[in-house]
């Protein structure tokens, strides 16, 4: 097991030595122009200099600030509603409905209409935010309860638990590892949809996130700045996911022996 | 018999089981009367698909019924912690909690929640199953035999009136089956528990209950016997054999293919 993911890590690292060797010869042999093509070199300044010069730190922050907001309004929101699917049948099929038809639409199309309601600011990012991890995070939630074995349930009804109880007492933690990747898809669109909507909108009132720096940059024709804030987003995605996901995951379902 | 005056702890009246599933489904459970007194140990053998499983569903509330099922000469209509089940499948603890949790967790919803009882009752009945010191290992690492005492002590732990139980060694391998069942014995005896216990192993029924009841395809009671065999029974006891005989004919009886009826 050990030696299985630090030969998986290997394999990683040496990936990506190739890819930036790759990406150094492309440009030395000057296939694109250098502008649309920056250096290997220019793009770890500029990602220097953005944290340096440039105040990277409070975009991340600002657009970190909006999605641990928008996060768990929404994590919240799906588990509140996951839960009353259970406890009532007609609320079921209704709220499996409003799923099925919210899922499908792109959150980005509708910001027209949040900045309509809500105006250009911290709200319609959160509304965006919120409708981009509901629905996944909520089908998922619902579809790990319904595939929870009956042994569980009427081991709980055994013992008392009755209702929302039940719900939290058994349901949530034998679909843990659903509600877990329910989480995790809902995070990257989440996480998705507000960098988009943060470069639609540019800045607001309360300030600018990420998605506004990589705007600029582009307006500034400095594609190293556009590459050095996409490594940002990336750095944040893996921490993200090693360092909270994997972290959880290790700590519930793998320690229960309820994956592989 | 001094009890014969005393009401039983659980009666069964005119029960009927139909899950109402096709146009011409037939009664599981076909009008059934059963009693059990405080302190019986009753084994159910049966062939399969007798509504053996469905009785003691519905004496735990998991099923409806018409008839009546009386705990003490109240209605049975929903699951409640007087009536324990223990289940057959190894996989009835709840995966997310330590053993000492899955035991501990029934009572404290249950409104026992200061923390030294909690361990004493944990600890108390960890012992009697023989599962000391065990009791901060998850389910996952346990085997299958100590998962079943697990879920014998959790039952327990709750002191219900009435424990059931549906083919819990089923799964088992023999040599552990054989202990479990003497253990099983035991803890009766010294918990004065009321256990009402399935299996399709004659032997099993005779070796645990003092009351053997053998039900029909049909979903009725065929044959309702003491079994007066002095415990520890063991196919050497005297009378064993008569009633071995009598309950394998029974079961070939029933078994209408004629297929292998386990002894």
């Amino acid at each position: 097991m050990k030696s299985e993911t630090r030969s998986e890590i290997r394999d990683q690292i040496i990936f990506i030595i190739c890819f930036i060797i790759a990406w150094y010869v492309v440009y030395k042999m000057r296939v694109f122009s250098p502008t649309a093509f920056p250096s290997v070199g220019s793009i770890g300044e500029s990602f220097v200099t953005a944290f340096t010069t440039n105040d990277m730190l409070s975009y991340t922050g600002h657009s970190l600030l909006l999605i641990a907001k928008g996060l768990a309004i929404g994590i919240g929101l799906a588990f509140i509603f996951s839960s009353l699917a259970v406890i009532s049948k007609h609320f079921h099929a209704i709220y499996n409905l409003i799923v099925s038809i919210c899922d499908l639409l792109p959150g980005v199309a509708l910001l027209p209409l949040a900045i309509c309601w809500f105006g250009i600011g911290e709200i319609t990012i959160i509304f965006i935010v919120v409708h981009s991890i509901i629905w996944p995070m909520s089908r998922s939630i619902m579809d790990g309860f319904s595939s929870i074995p009956r042994m569980y349930i009427e081991s709980g009804m055994n013992i008392g638990l009755r209702g929302l109880k039940l719900v939290t007492g058994v349901y949530l933690p034998a679909a843990f590892s659903s509600v877990l990747s329910g989480m995790r898809v809902g995070w990257a669109r989440a996480w998705r949809g507000l960098i988009s909507v943060e470069m639609i909108f540019g800045t607001t009132s309360s300030g600018a996130g990420i998605g506004w720096y990589i705007m600029m940059r582009r307006n500034f024709m400095d594609m190293s700045g556009v590459f050095a804030a996409l490594i940002v987003i990336i750095i944040i995605g893996v921490l993200v996911e090693y360092g909270i996901f994997r972290t959880v995951e290790n700590r519930t379902v793998r320690k229960w022996g309820m994956v592989q | 018999m001094t009890e014969a005056n005393k009401a039983p702890l659980l009666e069964v009246k005119d029960l009927v089981k139909n899950y109402h599933d096709g146009p011409n489904a037939r009664n599981i459970l076909d009008h059934l009367d059963l009693s059990v007194n405080e302190g019986d140990f009753l084994t159910i053998l049966g062939p399969s698909g007798c509504g053996k499983t469905t009785l003691i569903r519905c004496i735990a509330g998991f099923e409806d019924y018409e008839g009546e099922i009386l705990v003490e000469g109240k209605a049975v209509s929903q699951p409640g912690i007087d009536r324990m089940m223990i289940f057959q499948t190894f996989e009835q603890l709840f995966p997310w909690k330590t053993v000492k949790k899955n035991i501990q967790y029934p009572l404290k919803i249950n409104g026992i929640t200061d923390k030294e009882e909690l361990d004493r009752i944990a600890e108390k009945h960890l012992e009697l199953v023989g599962l000391a010191g065990k009791g901060d290992l998850y389910p996952h690492q346990l085997s299958g035999g100590m998962k079943q005492r697990v879920a014998i002590a959790k039952g327990l732990a709750l002191n219900p009136k009435i424990i059931l139980m549906d083919e819990p060694f089923a799964a088992l391998d023999a040599m552990t089956r054989n202990k479990l069942q003497a253990e099983l014995i035991k803890i009766k005896e010294k918990e004065n528990a009321t256990v009402i216990f399935i299996t399709h192993n004659i032997q099993e029924a005779l070796v645990l209950g003092n009351r053997v009841i053998l039900m029909s395809k049909n979903g009725e009671i065929k044959v309702n016997m003491e079994n007066k065999i002095p415990k520890p029974v063991t196919p050497a006891s005297e009378g064993y054999g008569e009633m071995w005989k009598l309950l394998n004919e029974a079961l070939w009886e029933e078994d209408s293919e004629g297929g292998a009826v386990s002894e």
